[in-house]
């Protein structure tokens, strides 16, 4: 019975000790920083491949055994990796609960006074001699460590008044606060795990969808429908180098568009995410399709009359106020220019959308890019001819996730800062005070410089320097 | 243009350092005094330098949070000396200690010459949208506050280790003057590269020295850096009665290097984990992914978890403990730096 007990209490020790927590720090750091190094959660031939770059093929290879062996390929969702964050939340609950009684009493003021023998043995001792009366530098003293937020205990003993003053002991108790903060955020992840969702859905500008796929590839029908109206790009003036992306979208549910705060049209922007049924949607990607519903739309200008000019890909339309037939023939989102003067499409993403327009005046037949951007091709025999926007041919990607484990981190984060905050900038001092004849005594249990020096400035004010 | 006032500040900076150096050695006041005021007169031009910048980009922004100059590498490293410096000067007012200034210099000196030798681009550059949000404008502002702190702790710790150590074999004794030689070797170094570049676009770190093209330089640069490294390693005890005259002990060393620590690690916590984390959950739908600069964001809080609960291991105080807070800013380099050069990931910052 006493060996089980004795084994009962090396595993309680074991569990309880900083030297664990230690261990666990270094353990969780190595095996962290490994799977920034080796390719994460890739086919095998590329984690070989990356081997290969510095290590002969037959030891890539062996290599790669062991990696495939201990999951170092995907060491953060691997078995030993949550193994040692479970550990760590073990350590962390048995060494609260094994030190609350010895804080506890840190805490507690003391009932009675420490032996003189205990006072003598502390490290740093300032003294001096006071001329006026006890009770008056008494009063004074206390008055001065009150001012510097010291609490105060008094003893009348034998040989004089012993003081004990203490600041701030109570911030002890923020380490609990930091500690079982961590374990809630790791509540949180574990709740984010089991419960939530991760995907993404492609909706190509005037369409609606609510097929979405999952991150580990699996198609899901979200429980209402999305639909895009437009999606752009918005540009810094005379450059390629991307402002904004944005998606215009709609909710609709049972065939109705969903209102929210009396609006219907939502946008969804980088780092302007939109939620609704707690599923929270991201702009995360965009690209090029051209539909059958693609619209290509022109400004015309003749005779100093601007007329609006929808073209549909391939389709004829009369240019207005002449006879000419116009068709687009040809698209390309971002045209560019060689070095031999040839066009070729530079990006798949619309930085520059250009059209190829064929003109048809009776017999008379040609064609001619217009670029977006680049007004000098907006010249034409007829008139001033603009690409304003081509609509529906681009797709927006909105990413989205359903986490319920998120308000856990936010409450475990906040909880863990402010518990840091108390922890690391309201440091508890306690020390002792004992007159003795007409002498003052500090008794101070720290060499710190600015401890001390705080110390001199009341023994000064108490001095009357 | 705001990069030519800042790096009039780096310029010096690295003036700032030999006075220290000649403070530190003759003692003088005079000298101290001069050093301290060299040192403000460049935090001064470098605040001007990043009000301008902040002009600038708020030129091109229009939007008066989004044009506080923390955007891209280049001027996050001039942030990060400006709250070094700073920081620092702090220090030095409030505990009227100026010793620790020759390493705080010599460290700002390389860091702000890092601008000119890592090929970073100093044009004032508009805001992709994903950098766009108030979170990032606190993450990347209390993140570089908590990397200056732990700047600071790494100085303090190394020397700690250099004054305190009883037997030069220590593996901590070894590797705090390893590193203290190897930063004023690369002080000078760099110093060298960039006044012997002509166009510094083209100039690559230790490329006029070690990685010199003429294999005489470049022996003689291995030489001098060997012997500046054994040289911190044999007059480490010279160095602790250098420090000890102007009242810098092993005490106080411990008691700034616990401080800066205490003080950084909430910060960066916060700064550096907590609204990273928002941030990341608004911009990609993800608090945490493991992106390798997230993951040595954890790395460098664990090592600095290590340090703040040490003291509760039975049988680790004083210089043991300090070998934690030298490694910990080895692993906050690695963090800012390392992980854009060598790791590929998400921030920005990768992006010379």
């Amino acid at each position: 019975m006493s060996k089980l007990n004795r084994l009962n209490e090396k595993i309680w020790q074991f569990f309880s000790s900083v030297d664990l927590a230690v261990a666990l720090f270094i353990v969780i750091s190595i095996g962290a920083a490994i799977g920034t190094v080796i390719p994460q959660r890739s086919e095998p031939d590329i984690v070989i491949k990356f081997f290969s770059k510095f290590l002969p093929m037959n030891l890539s290879l062996n290599l790669y055994e062991i990696v495939s062996l201990l999951d170092l390929n995907n060491v953060y969702h691997s078995w030993w990796f949550t193994f040692l964050l479970f550990m760590f939340a073990l350590n962390l609950v048995i060494c609260s609960i094994d030190r609350l009684p010895n804080l506890l009493k840190s805490i507690k003021k003391p009932t009675q006074p420490y032996p003189e023998s205990f006072l003598r043995s502390i490290s740093t001792k300032k003294e001096f001699i006071y001329k006026s009366k006890r009770q008056e530098i008494l009063e004074k003293m206390l008055n001065l460590l009150k001012h510097n937020k010291f609490s105060t205990t008094l003893f009348e003993t034998s040989q004089g008044i012993q003081i004990y003053c203490s600041r701030w002991s109570k911030s002890r108790l923020a380490v609990y606060l930091t500690h079982f903060s961590i374990l809630i955020i790791l509540a949180g992840a574990l709740v984010g795990t089991f419960f939530g969702l991760r995907g993404y859905i492609n909706i190509v500008e005037g369409t609606s969808s609510n097929l979405a796929i999952l991150d580990n590839g699996r198609p899901i029908y979200l429980p209402f429908e999305i639909a895009c109206d437009k999606f752009e790009v918005e540009f810094y003036e005379n450059s390629s180098v991307p402002k904004a992306y944005r998606s215009y979208i709609r909710i609709i549910e049972d065939g109705k568009n969903v209102k929210l705060n009396n609006k219907e049209n939502f946008v969804v922007e980088v780092n302007e995410p939109f939620t609704y049924k707690n599923i929270t949607f991201y702009q995360a990607t965009y690209g090029f399709q051209l539909t059958e519903h693609t619209l290509f739309k022109f400004k015309f200008l003749n005779n100093e009359k601007e007329y609006l000019v929808n073209l549909e890909f391939e389709k004829k339309n009369k240019l207005p106020n002449t006879n000419v037939y116009i068709s687009v023939i040809d698209f390309s989102p971002a045209l560019g220019v060689d070095e031999e003067g040839r066009f070729f499409t530079m990006d798949s993403s619309m930085i520059n959308p250009a059209a190829l327009i064929l003109f048809e005046e009776g017999n008379r037949k040609f064609h001619k890019w217009i670029l977006a951007r680049v007004p000098e091709s907006w010249q034409t025999p007829y008139g001033q001819l603009k690409l304003t926007e081509v609509w529906g041919a681009q797709f927006t990607g909105l990413q989205f996730k359903k986490d319920p484990g998120v308000i856990l981190i936010y409450i475990g984060s906040t909880l863990l800062c402010v518990g840091l905050f108390i922890c690391l900038f309201f440091r508890p001092l306690r020390f002792f005070v004992f007159l003795e004849g007409n002498k003052v005594i500090f008794y101070l249990p720290t060499k710190k410089e600015s401890v001390l020096s705080e110390i001199d400035k009341i023994l000064n004010k108490l001095e009357g320097k | 243009m705001s990069y030519q006032v800042i790096a009039i500040a780096g310029f010096i900076y690295i003036i700032a350092m030999p006075i220290y150096v000649v403070h530190l050695i003759t003692k003088s006041k005079k000298v101290g005094y001069l050093a301290t005021a060299s040192f403000l007169l460049g935090l001064l031009i470098h605040l001007i330098g990043f009000v301008q910048r902040y002009k600038e980009m708020y030129a091109i922004n229009q939007s008066l949070l989004h044009s506080i100059p923390i955007t891209n590498l280049y001027e996050s490293i001039v942030f990060f000396v400006l709250c070094l410096v700073g920081g620092y000067l702090f220090i030095e007012w409030k505990y009227k200690k100026k010793a620790l200034g020759v390493f705080v210099s010599t460290l700002a000196g390389i860091i702000i010459s890092l601008t000119d030798l890592l090929g970073v681009t100093k044009e004032v550059q508009p805001l992709v949208p994903a950098l766009k949000s108030n979170w990032l404008l606190a993450h990347v502002t209390l993140s570089f506050i908590s990397y200056a702190a732990f700047a600071v702790g790494f100085i303090t710790a190394a020397l700690h280790i250099v004054v305190a150590s009883e037997s030069k074999k220590s593996f901590k004794y070894i590797l705090s003057t390893f590193l203290l030689g190897f930063m004023l070797f690369t002080f000078i170094s760099v110093i060298i590269d960039i006044l012997y570049s002509s166009n510094p676009k083209t100039v690559r770190i230790f490329q006029s020295t070690l990685g010199n093209s003429s294999a005489v330089v470049s022996t003689i640069s291995w030489i001098a850096l060997l012997s500046f490294i054994l040289g911190f390693w044999y007059i480490g005890d010279k160095i602790k009665n250098l420090l000890t005259t102007l009242r810098i002990d092993s005490d106080f060393l411990e008691e700034i290097t616990y401080k800066m620590i205490a003080f950084g690690f909430p910060i960066f916590t916060i700064g550096g984990l907590v609204f990273g984390a928002i941030w990341a959950e608004q911009a990609w739908g993800r608090y945490w992914g493991w992106d390798p600069k997230e993951t040595w964001s954890l790395i460098t809080w664990f090592v600095y978890a290590f340090y703040l609960h040490s003291k509760f291991i039975r049988g680790w105080r004083g210089t043991k403990t300090s070998i934690i807070a030298v490694l910990g800013f080895l692993v906050t380099l690695f963090t800012y730096l390392g992980v854009n050069l060598f790791l590929s990931g998400l921030h920005s910052y990768g992006s010379m």
